[in-house]
């Protein structure tokens, strides 16, 4: 019965540990590498950190099996297209059919911010 | 598999009339003839009238009065504002830095739930009945009868702007080195009439977001687009009444 109770102790404890990193994560602007404006294959695609920390995702969640540190390293790659998406590489990862996040061939500008994006967007978020 | 029918034979047919114009249309898009009104309205009997409903767009297509009616329909959510369009048209049509023959607009929503951004390509509507053609003093601007395009001739241009004010896309500028109006002409000039089959802007288009054809011709996915009953097809500034040719959809 102890043991029990000290399970469910842990577990409300590590939850509440959890919550508040989450908060702590959407609240800091600067987390991880920022905002990224990729400008290849086509301008632009806008990445935001901070939106993706906010969901609670953490660093080991990309970092670095599906996108090196490195910023902007990945539009190099030859595969790193809409093609490439749709074979669950990059953000397709987890923006595929029935994956964690809505269909990459879905809701084309809630990413892709086009050349104007490209104008507005700070220095230090693109190359 | 057919759902099952309910039963209405001890009903009392009511009259048709008590079903809503509008209720009656959603039906008749999907290919039903509402037959019977029963029950005040909750229980309808209706008929598939898909064959006739779909047979009388071929008389539609006769309505065309060119031959190729040339137009574009933009799948507007598709695009992403690359601007590989305007590059090509840019590329092609040689149009100065000051000018465009097509550009794309952004509109931003905050409100929406997912998709807050969204763009719109524009260009030369090419009107069947064109303001910028009625208001040119000098015959420079013309509608070709034979393919429907907004045509310009240079040499009798005199920059009065007339069309330029007239038009309702704001679709043509000045172009400071032939000393005359230019506009976006469907690449008839750069492709068309050397025997290309689409515009610079519908084939650099990664995104299929331009689909370029003939409107008369009934196997044409411009055609097909335009009358397929179940999608939402628009054209921008409708109130204007130039009929324009440039048809906008989602999807």
């Amino acid at each position: 019965m102890r043991i029990k109770r000290l399970l469910v102790l842990i577990i409300v404890a590590a939850a509440m540990i959890a919550a508040y990193e989450g908060i702590a994560i959407s609240e800091d602007e600067t987390i991880g590498g920022g905002d990224i404006v990729y400008s290849k294959p086509v301008k632009s695609v806008l990445f935001s950190h901070k939106s993706h920390a906010a969901m609670g995702l953490d660093c080991n969640a990309c970092h670095d099996k599906i996108f090196q540190m490195e910023a902007l390293s990945a539009q190099n790659k030859p595969d790193f297209n809409m093609k490439g998406l749709y074979e669950k590489k990059y953000c397709g990862a987890c923006h595929v059919k029935d994956g964690m996040a809505f269909p990459s061939d879905t809701q084309c500008a809630r990413c892709h911010i086009g050349t104007k994006g490209f104008n507005k967007a700070p220095k230090d978020a693109k190359k | 598999m057919i759902p099952n029918r309910i039963k209405t034979e001890g009903l009392k047919k009511e009259d048709l009339k008590i079903v809503p114009d509008i209720e009656r249309r959603q039906f008749l898009k999907m290919g039903l003839l509402i037959t019977g009104v029963f029950a005040g309205g909750s229980i309808l009997s209706a008929t598939s009238i898909v064959n006739k409903a779909f047979a009388s767009v071929r008389e539609f297509a006769e309505k065309y009065p060119y031959k190729p009616h040339y137009s574009m329909v933009v799948h507007q959510d598709r695009c992403i504002d690359c601007e590989l369009c305007m590059t090509a048209c840019v590329k092609t049509n040689n149009v100065p830095t000051y000018g465009y023959r097509t550009k794309i607009l952004e509109r931003d929503d905050p409100k929406a739930a997912d998709r807050k951004r969204e763009f719109i390509p524009v260009l030369c509507n090419q009107c069947n009945t064109p303001p910028c053609v009625l208001g040119c003093p000098t015959k420079a601007t013309y509608k070709n009868h034979s393919n429907g395009i907004v045509m310009m001739e240079s040499k009798k241009c005199i920059g009065c702007k007339t069309c330029m004010a007239a038009c309702p896309y704001n679709a043509r500028y000045f172009n400071e080195e032939i000393g005359a109006v230019d506009k976006c002409d469907f690449c008839f000039s750069s492709r068309l009439s050397k025997g290309e089959k689409l515009t610079a802007c519908a084939e650099a288009c990664p995104a299929k977001v331009r689909i370029f054809g003939d409107l008369s011709d009934t196997a044409s996915d411009v055609y097909n687009t335009v009358h397929n009953l179940e999608k939402t097809v628009w054209v921008l500034r409708a109130e204007a009444g130039a009929k324009p040719n440039v048809f906008y959809t989602k999807g």
